[in-house]
């Protein structure tokens, strides 16, 4: 028989293991992407616990694993509770839009009000989340008021997009040390030491590559184009689109405009990998409770392997996914076929597109949520480094579990989280 | 620290094991022994003090990872957990705790119902889309104001109008406009004024006839109808015309345009708020919506085209008329997915037309040359307007102005 020195890790250890295998979480994703289709969406809130309890527990911190406590009822509830504020937010918003003379005022309101809401949203889920992780008896908590920070969050991004996404890593630091500070796991209080100077001067050669040559187009398409006979010729028709494509990108600079456009869009996909190593690293390394401090050694190697892989399977679902298309062009012309003209092969031949469709478009999210997804948090985890670690052992337990409106209004807005 | 057997244990046949012990209170690990009782699970601590007496009905599993069973109570105020690793130990809890659902019956019959409240709300919501939509509708139109449906008429008519209008015709879009034109403008008024006369309408008509070449008429709400230069070119007698006319009227007369406003608002409502957002849902939920909206638009087109045999009748032209046109317009190979298309079928709908009672010796609408006027409605076009002037000019370099 066992005795209780041969059991577990050693205390004290101060390392971040990641146990579940990826073949259960493929079972896993694959059985729920199934059932959220059978079901037209209503378990993705089973789903979602499923995946965050399987996520949690097999994260293991210092020899103990997290644990999530959270339930797809809870989930569900959250969601109608955000229902019931959205449908008349909704109403209100399209009344007044129809109504009102001021159309784009009141289109530009609705529009930050939704996205003041979407930020609500996400500090709240953030919160329920948070009240529903458990790591050796003891909850974390998150405080502090949720419409402060969507204030916060939106008036940071309005500062990104004015400055092209200069800002980007200041805002991501200042909204971090509002997340962080106000977290705790039980009495232990957590904060942020990012600094967004760092990450700006890490991210600075992307952004370059990025926008540079965006810079370089606009550049030459306003020193090439007149632009009082372009906005005659808008004045003039109809078709603004086809004029701005045909005068613009179309126009005498298209030679230097479009290589432009094609490298900025280049630089992106391909910088992308290295993008989120440099983020994932910066905001790992920031994270502190207490005296225990996180530390990432993530290689931008091992970011571009996922995204490798990603695309390999992303091939070859997409053969499959061809050759499974042509098979049903084959059925659907042989159910549609002359003679055969009646409502149910109608109807068959409709199912068997919309199936199709259905499949491939739920195939390619769950080969991401699988490749990537799971992938970027067993990386993640499996690089962290702890300092002080000891600190977890003499916590005492505060706070009390939140309810799942925030959740709901993420879900029902589709701001994302996991 | 505790190792081996202790000496006590000898005495019980029941399992015991070594145990991970959290109380809750602090983060702190107690390394624990865990003896099975009669009632539940004692646990002890390394110098044999009862840390607790947990009975197997509170006794609820927790998220944990492969091979770790996690137990918390649900009676606990705290977030007090025992885990537990060793694995006889772990099948002789769950073989004795009902709670802990060892074979996860309980919890796939849980899911067991989500699904199956899922397909009848999936159902239910069918129903109500086939049948309560409709009857909801026809209750709420008369609520709704004519002159409601006016503004909205005017108020997607530019819309409309510039969508149809793909050569940017401008003002020649619309026929009936030139000096030559105007004997046509009259002949189709008359026309339209001896439908009107016997429809009784509550509000006015404003037939316009737009240079599209698709045989094709159709009616906004508040009354106004579009006809395509294509249907006047197609039709051979002027009661073939009439007879699309009526069917336009039959749509303004039943107040379809706001029917089908209120149906599609109805069916957002049904199939996007109650159901949320998902990943490949989108498609399923349009597929659904497009099935009830073709089965809503057979309705309509229905009603509409007894409307017409019923006024053409009033009228004194010919209710067959409509069914003669139809039947040349549209050929077979082009019918695709019926299900999916706005029509219902061409055939079905002819034999409803032809159902009719067989007229009695009618006379044409419009005499020979008032048809032949009409015939000329959309005239040639001005000179610098002609189709096909390709897309507008581009500006040539810095500097140059365009050219009309």
């Amino acid at each position: 028989m066992a005795s209780i020195d041969t059991l577990g890790p050693i205390p004290g250890s101060e390392e971040v293991k990641f146990l579940g295998r990826e073949g259960a979480y493929w079972r896993l994703r694959i059985k729920g992407a199934v059932l959220v289709i059978a079901t037209l969406g209503i378990y993705r809130f089973w789903l979602a616990t499923d995946v965050r309890r399987f996520l949690w527990s097999n994260t293991e911190i210092a020899g103990e694993t997290l644990e999530y406590n959270g339930l797809a009822t809870e989930l569900l509830v959250g969601f109608l509770y955000a229902i019931a504020i959205l449908v008349p937010l909704y109403m209100a918003i399209a009344t007044v839009t129809l109504a009102g003379t001021l159309v784009l005022t009141s289109f530009a309101l609705g529009l930050v009000l939704l996205g003041l809401l979407g930020q609500f949203a996400l500090y709240r889920a953030r919160r329920y989340r948070l009240t529903r992780t458990i790591f050796r008896g003891v909850r974390f908590d998150q405080r502090g008021s949720a419409w402060a920070y969507a204030l916060r969050a939106l008036a940071w991004w309005a500062l990104i997009v004015l400055t092209i996404g200069l800002a980007y890593p200041w805002a991501q630091a200042s909204l971090q040390r509002f997340k962080m500070g106000n977290t705790s796991y039980g009495n232990l209080p957590g904060r942020f030491e990012g600094s967004g100077s760092l990450l700006f001067l890490r991210g600075l050669p992307m952004w370059f590559l990025v926008v540079g040559p965006l810079v370089i187009a606009v550049a030459t398409l306003s020193a090439t184009t007149d632009w009082d006979a372009l906005s005659e010729m808008l004045a003039h028709d109809d078709d603004t689109v086809g004029v701005l494509v045909d005068n613009l990108l179309l126009g005498p600079a298209y030679r230097i405009v479009l290589p432009c456009l094609g490298a900025s869009f280049a630089a992106i996909l391909l910088l992308y990998p290295l993008f989120q190593t440099i983020t994932m690293r910066w905001w790992i390394s920031g994270l502190r409770f207490g005296d225990v401090a996180a530390a990432s050694r993530l290689r931008w190697t091992q970011v571009y392997a996922v995204y490798l892989r990603f695309a390999l399977y992303m091939l070859l679902f997409a053969l499959v996914a061809s050759a499974a298309g042509v098979v049903c062009v084959f059925v659907i012309a042989a159910l549609l076929g002359p003679g055969h003209d009646s409502n149910p092969t109608e109807i068959a031949a409709t199912v068997i597109t919309v199936a199709l469709y259905v499949v491939v478009v739920l195939g390619i999210s769950t080969i991401y949520q699988v490749a990537v997804t799971f992938a970027m948090w067993r990386l993640s985890a499996r690089s962290v480094e702890l300092a002080g670690a000891r600190a977890l052992e003499s916590v005492l337990a505060e706070g009390a579990p939140s309810s799942a409106l925030g959740e709901g209004l993420v879900d029902a807005l589709g701001v994302g989280g996991i | 620290m505790l190792t081996g057997t202790p000496a006590f244990a000898s005495a019980f046949a029941v399992p015991r094991g070594p145990g991970l012990f959290f109380d809750g209170k602090s983060s702190a690990r107690i390394d624990v022994w865990v003896e099975i009782t009669e009632t539940g699970l004692r646990i002890l601590s390394v110098d044999r003090s009862v840390l607790g007496e947990w009975p197997f009905e509170v006794l609820r599993r927790q998220s944990a990872p492969e091979g770790v069973l996690r137990l918390g109570r649900s009676d606990d105020t705290v977030l007090a957990r025992l885990e537990l690793r060793d694995q006889a130990l772990i099948d002789a809890v769950e073989e004795r705790a009902d709670a802990l659902d060892r074979t996860g019956a309980a919890e796939r019959a849980v899911r067991r119902k989500v699904v199956l409240l899922s397909f009848a709300a999936m159902a239910s919501l069918m129903v109500s889309g086939i049948f309560g939509l409709p009857v909801l509708a026809d209750r709420v139109i008369p609520l709704i104001p004519l002159s409601a449906e006016v503004k909205l008429g005017n108020a997607v008519d530019k819309q409309i109008r510039s969508a149809l209008d793909t050569r940017h015709l401008g003002q020649a879009f619309q026929c009936g406009q030139a000096a030559d034109e105007t004997a046509g403008r009259d002949a189709l008024a008359r026309l339209v004024g001896r439908l009107e006369t016997a429809a009784a309408l509550p509000l006015s008509l404003r037939i316009e006839v737009v240079r599209r070449r698709e045989p094709n008429a159709f009616a906004l709400p508040g009354g106004r109808v579009y006809v395509y230069e294509g249907l006047i070119d197609e039709a051979q007698s002027p009661d073939e015309l009439g007879g699309v006319l009526a069917h336009e009227i039959g749509h303004v007369a039943r107040r379809d345009g706001t029917r089908t406003v209120l149906q599609t608002a109805g069916l957002s409502f049904l199939f996007g708020m109650m159901l949320g957002d998902f990943v490949g849902g989108g498609a399923v939920v349009i597929a659904a919506k497009t099935v009830l909206r073709s089965s809503y638009s057979r309705r309509v087109e229905g009603a509409a085209d007894a409307y017409s045999v019923a006024l053409m009748s009033k009228a004194g032209g010919d209710p067959r008329a409509l069914g003669v046109i139809l039947a040349r317009i549209v050929t077979d190979d082009d019918e695709g997915i019926k299900i999916l298309s706005d029509h219902p079928d061409t055939k079905d709908r002819i034999n409803a037309i032809n159902a009719a009672e067989a007229p009695a010796g009618t006379t044409p609408l419009l005499d020979a040359a008032d048809w032949s006027a009409l015939k000329q409605i959309c005239g040639p076009l001005p000179a610098g307007r002609l189709p096909g002037n390709g897309p507008p000019m581009k500006v040539q370099g810095h500097g140059a102005t365009p050219h009309p």
